[in-house]
């Protein structure tokens, strides 16, 4: 039995950075709001305290704060050829899945996406013709400009602590900071981290090399901040547990202690963990959505959650997932490249080097979630010119490592067997003596690569799984193949006495080992309704009640972590919902 | 004679430390406290991260029962004075090892007094 609710103002499905977001500034507006989290609520006294919270096996071998795959998984293939098989165990990616989501594991790399992405289509155009994007990349201009979102960056960066070092504001570039980053209109809110051996070293080479490093910013507070919210910030302890774990110093900028506590003080806003949500529900003319089904995981009781204003802010793959099983929009199908839901997944893609120095102590167990240094000169940077070797997109240059874990993290040089005691006096000897340098490119949509329904398997609640299709490009690999160049050219000037160099990936994708957790695409933003599912305030174009709000709204990936567009465009949507859909409900953009 | 000098030193000890105490400028000490503001109230009877401060001064290390303290801690024996205070904030891990509290220390003596001075009257 189906028990229907009372109606709310507006419903947040998934309360991680962009749900907390939207929960706070709509619940300030006025709005009652109900949030529906399909994990457990977790707070930083109860769940992240010391020593519990430094815990490999469960935090990163166990994924405890991640999505479950026994009760819900993605099914994966290469192409459209291939029959997709269910990830039954997490791996590439890791979606969070507990009250602040993926923000409360995330390492806090916040970058600003630029012009150089929104306008893609058309830069590529202009520089070097029609005929040089290949005709299976589908990339398109985003519909937002740098110069709208640039307050809302600023906000998201006050908001979570950013530590970094501007290196352009306001058209003057600043020495010590990125000189190929937009203009902004301030410093970041807190100074850089402290660099380690291992970042100072790369930085050093670079700059012989001819490179702009700068220090990467990270949602890592350098100093105790109060944020504009009022919100206390501790100093980060360089712990060396920062990536997949929840901060024991409350440093990391996480939505769960800064803009979801807010919502939950207001009585306009109510929470509900284990709360599942199957279906968006629309009305009779598909104009609009009424609210959601979800189960209460708990105890297994069906729930009707009517609601004025719809909000998916889950993790970008279960957004599209919801999308295509609520029947919202039209599927995409790659044969015929009719249809938009599923459109232009893409991921990332990289390559790195181990350099070992003997009698260099690293000290790898002390490190910042953003302690490295980084560069942008093959990245946004039009000086970098891609038409001699022929690929569209970019990548960073990276040098430091962030949590070197005590179980996983054992770099051996290339040759050392892999196991038995010859494994074991090497990484000995090498663990304190290595640093890595990396790379991090961005992925082109392709008409291939996409999500749909997978025909034959289904989750714990009887609904197909989602399909996702993947495989790397030839421009990838180009990018790739660049990339490995330049990381090797670098580390043989810093004459390591081992070097595992860089390669280029040719092999298919694989769901193994862990890559990246920027996953993109699939509900994307545009111009008009032909190619996008969403208006540039994240506005769907059939149902103008729904916004869809997360990494699935990027009609492609850049070489930067997404968390910085991800919670500018939050902020807004969440000013555009208050200032003017409230007042006058209907499509923001027309169609 | 020994333990009379011995005597002395402590006093004298005590003495040199209260009055640095009260040198200290709580004005800024309020300032300090931001390190500590992100896991520690001053109201009475909230624990965060931390337990509350509220009235720490003469309590015991560890004797708060709401709130979840590491075995070190409430092993430690310690009674919060402006002294053992200090002594702790200089150097939680090398005063109380394996204690939970996730801060490298506040090296600066006249950062601590400052704060202390702060605690001494924002604590009660």
């Amino acid at each position: 039995m189906v028990t229907k609710l009372k109606e709310v103002d507006a419903v947040i499905v998934g309360l991680g950075w962009t749900g907390g977001i939207l929960a706070k500034e709509l619940t300030e507006a006025g709005l009652k709001v109900v949030a529906l989290e399909r994990g457990a609520p977790r707070s930083t006294e109860n769940d992240f305290s010391l020593p519990n919270i430094r815990d490999e096996l469960r935090y990163v071998v166990r994924h405890d704060l991640m999505q479950n795959t026994a009760r819900d998984t993605i099914t994966i293939r290469n192409n459209p050829s291939q029959e997709a098989l269910p990830m039954r165990r997490l791996g590439s990616f890791l979606p969070g899945e507990v009250v602040g989501g993926s923000g409360v594991h995330w390492s806090g790399h916040t970058w600003r996406w630029t012009d150089m992405e929104f306008r893609i289509r058309s830069n590529y155009e202009e520089r070097y013709g029609k005929n040089f994007i290949p005709e299976d990349m589908t990339i398109q201009d985003w519909g937002i400009t740098y110069a709208e979102l640039e307050p809302y960056y600023d906000k998201f960066e006050y908001v979570a602590a950013v530590a970094g070092k501007a290196g352009n504001i306001k058209g003057q570039i600043q020495p010590g900071g990125n000189p190929f980053e937009a203009a902004r209109a301030r410093e970041y809110p807190l100074p850089p981290l402290t660099p380690i051996l291992a970042s100072e070293m790369f930085s050093e080479a670079a700059r012989n090399a001819g490179y702009h490093p700068f220090p990467r910013p990270s949602a890592n507070a350098t100093q105790p901040y109060t944020n504009p919210d009022g919100i206390k910030f501790g100093a980060c302890q360089y712990c060396g547990f920062c990536q997949r774990f929840g901060c024991e110093a409350n440093a990391k900028g996480s939505p769960h202690m800064t803009v979801i506590p807010i919502a939950m003080r207001s009585p306009n806003f109510e929470l509900r963990a284990h709360s599942w949500v199957t279906k968006v529900l629309k009305d009779s003319d598909g104009k609009r959505v009424t609210g959601v089904a979800y189960t209460n995981l708990l105890n297994g009781e069906e729930f009707e959650q009517p609601a004025g204003i719809m909000l998916l802010c889950a993790y970008a793959i279960n957004n599209v997932h919801l999308m295509l099983l609520s029947g919202i929009g039209e599927p995409y199908d790659p044969a015929t490249q009719k249809g938009i839901i599923g459109k232009n997944y893409c991921y990332q893609t990289g390559t790195g080097a181990t350099l070992f120095f003997e009698g260099k102590f690293f000290n790898p167990f002390m490190s910042a979630g953003g302690s490295n240094a980084t560069f942008d000169d093959f990245n946004v940077n039009w000086e970098f010119d891609r038409g001699p070797h022929n690929f569209v997109g970019a990548y960073n240059v990276s040098g430091g490592f962030n949590t070197a874990l005590p179980i996983g993290y054992r770099p051996v040089p290339s040759g050392t067997p892999q196991w038995g005691s010859e494994w074991k006096r090497a990484t000995a000897k090498w663990y304190q003596t290595a640093m890595t340098i990396s790379a991090a490119g961005s992925v082109m949509a392709n008409r291939y690569n996409c999500f749909d329904l997978d025909p034959t398997y289904r989750n714990a609640f009887g609904q197909p799984l989602m399909r996702m299709t993947f495989d790397y490009k030839a421009n990838e690999h180009k990018v790739g193949q660049h990339a490995a160049q330049v990381i090797n050219d670098i580390a043989k000037t810093m004459t390591p006495t081992n070097l595992n160099p860089a390669r280029a990936r040719t092999d298919p994708w694989t769901v193994v080992p862990y890559q990246s957790t920027h996953n993109t695409g699939g509900t994307i933003m545009g111009t008009n309704p032909r190619n996008s599912a969403l208006n540039k305030y994240l506005q769907s174009w059939d149902c103008h009640n729904l916004f869809v709000i997360g990494a699935n709204v990027f009609p492609h990936n850049a070489s930067y972590n997404p968390t910085g567009p991800v919670g500018a465009l939050a902020y807004w949507t969440a000013d555009v919902i208050k200032n003017h859909y409230v007042k006058n409900p209907q499509p923001l953009v027309p169609a | 004679m020994s333990g009379r000098v011995g005597g002395v030193t402590l006093v004298l000890a005590f003495l040199l430390s209260g009055a640095a105490y009260a040198d200290g400028d709580a004005a800024r000490g309020e300032a300090r406290f931001q390190d500590c503001a992100a896991c520690h109230k001053l109201e009475a009877g909230v624990n965060n991260v931390g337990p509350t401060l509220h009235e720490i001064f003469q309590r015991k290390a560890g004797a708060l029962s709401e709130f979840r303290y590491s075995p070190a801690m409430k092993r430690s024996g310690i009674t919060w004075t402006p002294e053992t205070l200090d002594k702790f904030i200089t150097d939680p891990q090398g005063m109380v090892p394996a204690n939970r509290m996730p801060y490298a220390g506040m090296a600066n003596p006249s950062d601590r007094s400052d704060l202390i001075a702060y605690l001494q009257k924002a604590t009660k």
